[in-house]
């Protein structure tokens, strides 16, 4: 302190000597003057620079150990508040990636006496213990994750009302049984006019062997395509309020579910990120839009295989191709027969990065009658663009989706389908778990039908 | 110039040369931070992976080291550097799109459960030391003995070309 002062002092005298008094005094300057007058202004400048740097910020090296003590700090106060908050037996949930920070619980006094250094050490690798065991995986460990929504629709069509709609009250389960064993379940409550239906969706157990073999028992959504298991009946799942309507819940076009087995994994395959499922069930029931859930209504087993790329040089892009064989036995029975076979087709390429987002998928479905060997084509597909905004923390996802379905009128197992259809739309994320959609769409069935203009939102979260 | 110009020119000069020195560290402070490393349980049967292996890992992608040993993900909470690294670097996601990616991943029956949260490096090194085919990202500085430190894309922490940092 007293040095400083004295420098600074010194630092004032010979700047008002040296800078201040130029040109003041410059009459009774010596010659002996004039050659100090360069060399206290040198000597000034030099003596400030010393001063800024005093008050200038630490040395990058200075910061960055300041940085990493105060994160050790906050650690170890984190440590104490843990050791401090503990039960004595221990016990507490394991944490998840999607699970909150534990609340803080009041402090508790101690009153332990002082313990030896052999006796902390034992407690530190009890503690230790206790940690490691706290966070190793207990088996079953159920977690129930649910999701809802509202939707209201306005249309222009002819015959319709306008109003709030509850949407599905969705419950997902997965429990993992034991280190290669887990269950995946799925559960919707869907409001209708007279009450709700409750329906189980999907019901799966699976068993890995590694990451190349993973086979599974139960009822799934059925790997055609990419949409139909990407994203469950969880509306906050995806971008836009409804599914596209190749893919739709209680739709006819693709078989949505499928009862059987399913074998899946990667294929060793370097950067091309190569996977595959395959799997063997009861397929289509009588009612198409529903699969055989209690038994195979014709004895004909369906078979479907999924392979798809994830290349790592291009992160967040998948393509895939699926085909899907079964034979069907529809009711009513049709007039030419009661038997059909099918063949399903499936391609889609997807790039899920958000700015930009992109889900483009296309299948057609090959029908032949047994009987007749008559044979229909009938095509779907979609083309869904989206981004997400940098504004407003990245809440905003504008999006826009075009869908075809062509069904010939000579198909004899699906009703016609004919749509063309343009959804504008945007998606605001209200929250990390709940978001609010608004839609306009402009929906063209067949020719001699009035395109459809209509206004739809929702507002859908998980819990 | 009169002399109150003379000196108003010179304190003027003076303040203009303290400014620029003054803010001269301040610019040095850009300098790179510290490199995160990739840090597995010492029985893990990898010492390299490339960065897309590693993202494939923390994607869920890559479930099983071998066919005896799950991979057992630790990611620091929100807040710490390791983190944001691991979003920003291999994740490539916000906060948001990370917790959003998990849920879809568990409920597309893709995974049994998401990575698991630690709160510090103590527990961090607990816990790759005691789980095997444990892995989780520290800071290079501060690795301590006893865990396994992985190459990636055939680089050590504290090479030019390391990319987690």
């Amino acid at each position: 302190m007293f040095a400083c002062r004295s420098r600074r002092k010194l630092f004032i005298s010979q700047f008002e000597n040296a800078v201040l008094g130029f040109g003041f005094k410059a009459e009774a300057k010596t010659g002996m003057e004039r050659m100090q007058r360069p060399l206290l202004l040198c000597a000034a400048l030099i003596l400030t620079a010393d001063v800024a740097w005093g008050q200038s910020p630490p040395a990058p090296d200075q910061t960055e150990q300041i940085r990493i003590l105060l994160e050790r700090v906050q650690e170890l106060e984190k440590r104490v508040a843990d050791l401090e908050t503990r039960p004595p037996a221990g016990g507490a949930a394991v944490l998840t990636a999607t699970s909150a920070p534990a609340a803080a619980t009041p402090k508790q006094e101690s009153t332990e006496s002082p313990v030896s250094p052999a006796q902390a050490h034992r407690h530190e690798s009890q503690e230790t213990q206790a940690t490691v065991h706290q966070m190793e995986t207990h088996y079953p460990s159920l977690q129930i994750r649910g999701f809802g929504e509202l939707n209201f629709s306005a249309t222009d069509q002819k015959g319709t009302t306008s109003g709030f709609n509850l949407g599905q009250l969705d419950l997902h389960l997965a429990s993992a049984l034991s280190q290669k064993v887990s269950y995946f379940g799925e559960i919707t409550f869907n409001a209708q006019p007279t009450g709700y239906t409750v329906e189980v969706e999907r019901n799966i157990i699976r068993y890995d062997y590694n990451d190349f073999f993973k086979i599974s028992f139960g009822r799934y959504h059925t790997p055609i395509g990419y949409w139909n298991t990407a994203y469950h009946h969880g509306s906050w799942l995806q971008t836009t309020i409804a599914r596209p309507e190749m893919v739709k819940f209680g739709g006819t076009f693709i078989p949505v579910h499928f009862v059987g087995f399913l074998v899946e994994g990667n294929i060793p395959s370097g950067g091309a990120g190569l996977g595959y499922s395959a799997g063997v069930g009861n397929g289509r029931g009588s009612t198409i839009s529903r699969p055989g859930d209690f038994v195979d209504n014709n004895d004909n087993r369906a078979w479907v295989a999924n392979l798809y790329s994830r290349p790592a040089k291009l992160y967040g892009l998948q393509m895939g191709v699926s085909v899907y064989r079964d034979k069907i036995k529809p009711l009513p029975v049709p007039p030419s027969g009661t038997d059909f076979r099918e063949w399903i087709t499936a391609a889609h390429i997807v790039y899920t990065k958000e700015s930009p987002e992109f889900l483009a998928e296309f299948a057609n479905v090959h029908h032949q009658n047994v009987f007749t060997n008559f044979v229909t084509n009938s095509q779907a597909y979609y083309v869904q663009v989206g981004y997400r905004l940098p504004w407003l923390e990245k809440a905003l996802k504008p999006y826009y989706r075009f869908e075809h379905t062509h069904v010939p009128l000579s198909e004899q197992v699906l009703t016609n389908q004919d749509l063309v259809q343009s959804i504008l739309g945007v998606r605001y994320d209200i929250t990390n778990y709940a978001s609010f959609k608004g839609e306009y769409r402009n929906t063209k069935r067949l020719p001699t039908e009035p395109r459809v203009n209509g206004v739809f939102f929702q507002t859908d979260f998980t819990f | 110039m009169n002399a109150t110009n003379k000196r108003f020119a010179a304190i003027l000069l003076m303040m203009i040369w303290l400014t620029i020195t003054v803010q001269g560290p301040s610019t040095a402070q850009t300098t790179k931070s510290g490199d995160i490393a990739v840090v597995v349980n010492s029985d893990t049967p990898v010492s390299d992976l490339s960065l897309s292996e590693v993202r494939k890992v923390l994607l869920g992608e890559r479930q099983y080291w071998n066919s005896k040993l799950p991979v057992t993900l630790l990611i620091r909470a929100p807040q710490a550097r390791e983190r944001d690294v691991v979003l920003k670097v291999i994740y490539q996601m916000s906060e948001a799109q990370f917790k959003q990616y998990w849920v879809a991943k568990i409920f597309r029956a893709e995974a049994a459960s998401p990575p698991k949260i630690v709160y510090s490096n103590d527990m961090q090194y607990d816990l790759v030391t005691a789980i095997p085919g444990a892995i989780a990202f520290v800071e290079a500085r501060a690795v301590r003995p006893g865990v396994k430190v992985l190459r990636v894309d055939g680089h050590q922490p504290g090479d030019r070309d390391y990319p987690l940092h």
